[in-house]
């Protein structure tokens, strides 16, 4: 029982894993930008929901409210950040400085507002039930692995069948043959942006309400993000849903044959056996040389 | 006659850039965390710390101003090092304050070579105690917490089996030697253990192993965010079992947590509604201040500081320097203090010896059950 119990668990934790990283994964893979603010979002999009959600105003405004909060935040950060030093410098290194930054000072800012301590959403969603003796799951963990296999549908469709999204797909091959076909390079960086940071947004609402929030939290969704994507292959949609469950998966799961506080350690240990025996992910392409 | 008066006014004026030097500001340190998970902490801790500053400036206690000089810890060995080394080189403080068992245990060191005394208020590490002599300890550490939780979950309570889940620093592990005391010759037992790393935030597969392990009872060591964050992943995921915790829970988010509701927590006893007058200011401003009752960390911190007055005052009554020596030398000397809650000592080692309440959570705050006296 407690291998079924470990299982789902694992599940939900790796679609939350799931939904934080593909954002991450679309931006950079599209961008080439090593977006470290991506946590900054991910505080952002559950601290509004929070703010909403206990001002009263309700679930769908609050989700509203989350999503506005976190796109917003990522356009602003491309438009005012990214895009000036790319059109100086555009050094990889002094994008990453410029992002780790930002994911500072939101933190702090964030710390400042809501205060530093710890905050959560009280629902009844989060409280699990006895499915079969031994085995207990919430109702929102149906809603993380309904959210994951949802959200990931609509974006391979999304990338696949619409301008927009061959367009962001074009632009991680080649931003010269795009500008070349008449398309706005900036523009499509900036549909990244907007996509990468309201796909967060689930993750943000779910997380708020089950495992609880600080302004700290985005550095360990920076971490998952980052493991999940190199995981997954870089550039793959698909590979990082993929490497965020089974990371969420490998973490519950450890804990049948090792004590507790090596769980971080079988996610990294995944990660650095992805780097070592397959550098190009689950399903990433080969990087010819 | 233009010579002298040249000379008369270079003199004149070094007297008067001296003369400052005679009314010395005093500026001891602190390493609190300000950011990172634990920076509840540092509210907490700097209500305490500011208002005993106050409290000397006003009484001009020293002979000059006094004023803490914070330095972030964030809770972690390492920046506190970084923190203590700055304080100690070049801000140049005889005394500092100091929080959480692995920041004390790292900066103590630092603090013993350069004869800086550290003062802490916050960890409850049972190893402070052992630091050495610049290390002391205005708090009760959590072996007493524990030697008084133990009898009376399994005697007053009948809860006999109990899981531990603590953090992987030398906090949780001293913890851990702890409880696997205190259950020695008793009915209960230590059924499971289970260690979370530091910067751990999912619970919910510790959970079920907890509930697999169906204890009577299950003992929270950590601190922070993650302390919280266990408790109610615990409660989401299905353990009914007593929770219990130690004084580092206190903490306002931590006890507006409904999941909180029912926790046996324990602190140290400090009688607020004590006459004396070093207790009865410090309730009137704390609350005239932060609109709220103090805690025990805001009392620590507020004694801690107001001892350095009390030392610092006392050395200068002599003409003698303040250094970390000499406040030393003169807290061995004086031996009783008083402080908030009453007039103190200090034991051999360093640590204040305080009776024990074992609490419960009801409605957002704690009501107490019963206080232990726990010697050494």
């Amino acid at each position: 029982m407690l291998a079924i119990q470990l299982a789902i668990t694992g599940l939900q934790t790796g679609a939350l894993y799931a939904l934080t990283a593909v954002g991450f994964s679309l931006i950079f893979g599209s961008t080439r930008i090593f977006h470290f603010a991506h946590g900054a979002t991910f505080v952002i999009a559950a601290y509004f929901f929070y703010a909403a959600f206990g001002a009263g105003w309700g679930l769908i405004p609050g989700i509203l409210a989350s999503a506005l909060g976190a796109v917003a935040f990522g356009l602003v950060l491309d438009r005012l950040v990214y895009v000036p030093i790319q059109r100086h410098e555009g050094s990889f290194f002094t994008v990453f400085v410029a992002s780790f930054g930002v994911g500072i000072a939101v933190q702090n800012v964030i710390g400042m507002i809501f205060g530093r301590g710890f905050v959560t959403v009280n629902t009844s969603l989060s409280r699990s039930v006895e499915l079969v003796p031994g085995v207990y799951v919430s109702p929102l963990a149906w809603i993380a692995i309904a959210c994951a296999a949802v959200f990931l549908a609509a974006l391979q469709f999304f990338m696949r069948r619409t301008h927009t999204g061959m367009a962001l797909r074009a632009l991680s091959d080649n931003p010269e043959l795009v500008r070349t076909f008449g398309l706005n390079p900036r523009r499509i960086q900036a549909a990244a942006f907007a996509i990468g940071s309201v796909i967060v947004v689930p993750a943000a609402i779910i997380t708020s309400a089950t495992t609880g929030l600080n302004p700290a939290i985005g550095h360990h969704v920076m971490l998952i993000s980052l493991a999940a994507t190199i995981v997954g292959g870089i550039g793959s949609i698909s590979g990082t849903m993929l490497a965020g469950v089974l990371l969420g998966l490998a973490e519950s799961l450890a804990l049948l044959v090792v004590d507790s506080q090596w769980t971080e350690a079988v996610t990294f240990g995944i990660l650095f056996a992805f780097i070592i025996i397959r550098p190009s992910g689950l399903l990433g392409r080969a990087a010819a040389h | 006659m233009t010579k002298t008066f040249k000379q008369a006014a270079a003199a004149a004026t070094l007297a008067c850039l001296a003369l400052p030097a005679l009314a010395a500001d005093h500026t001891i340190g602190a390493l609190f965390p300000l950011s990172g998970p634990n920076a509840v902490y540092g509210d907490v801790f700097m209500a305490g710390s500011d208002l005993a500053v106050e409290h000397i400036n006003a009484d001009g206690m020293l002979s000059g101003p006094m004023s803490i000089a914070y330095e972030d810890s964030q809770g972690l060995p390492q920046p506190a090092v970084v923190g203590m080394t700055k304080l100690v080189n070049v801000t140049g403080v005889p005394y500092t304050l100091s929080a959480f068992t692995g920041v004390s245990k790292a900066i103590s060191t630092l603090g013993q070579r350069n004869q800086v005394v550290a003062v802490n208020g916050g960890g409850v590490g049972p190893d402070l105690a052992a630091l050495g002599e610049y290390f002391w300890n205005v708090i009760p550490l959590v072996n007493l917490e524990v030697r008084a939780v133990v009898p009376y979950l399994t005697e007053e309570m009948g809860l006999q089996k109990m899981v531990l889940v603590y953090i992987d620093d030398p906090f949780g592990q001293a913890i851990e030697g702890e409880l696997e005391a205190a259950f020695e010759g008793t009915e209960g037992e230590l059924v499971g253990k289970f260690s979370v790393p530091v910067t751990a935030q999912q619970f919910s597969g510790v959970a079920a192993q907890v509930r697999s392990a169906q204890p009577d009872v299950v003992y929270i060591a950590s601190y922070g965010a993650q302390q919280i964050q266990i408790v109610k992943q615990l409660r989401d995921n299905g353990v009914d079992a007593q929770i219990v915790s130690y004084s580092g829970y206190i903490t306002p988010d931590a006890l507006a947590l409904p999941e909180t509701e029912g926790m046996i927590l324990t602190g140290q006893a400090v009688d607020y509604e004590s006459d004396d007058p070093v207790t009865s200011r410090f309730v009137t401003d704390f609350k005239a201040k932060y609109d709220r009752d103090p805690t025990a960390y805001n009392v620590n911190y507020y004694n801690a500081t107001l001892l350095y007055g009390l030392l610092a005052a006392a050395l200068e009554a002599e003409g003698k320097e303040v250094t970390g020596e000499n406040l030393l030398a003169k807290r061995l000397e004086m031996k009783t203090f008083d402080l908030v809650g009453g007039t103190v000592s200090f034991q051999d080692n360093g640590t204040l010896l305080s009776p024990i309440e074992v609490k419960q959570a009801k409605g957002g705050a704690t009501e107490t059950l019963t206080t232990v006296n726990v010697g050494e």
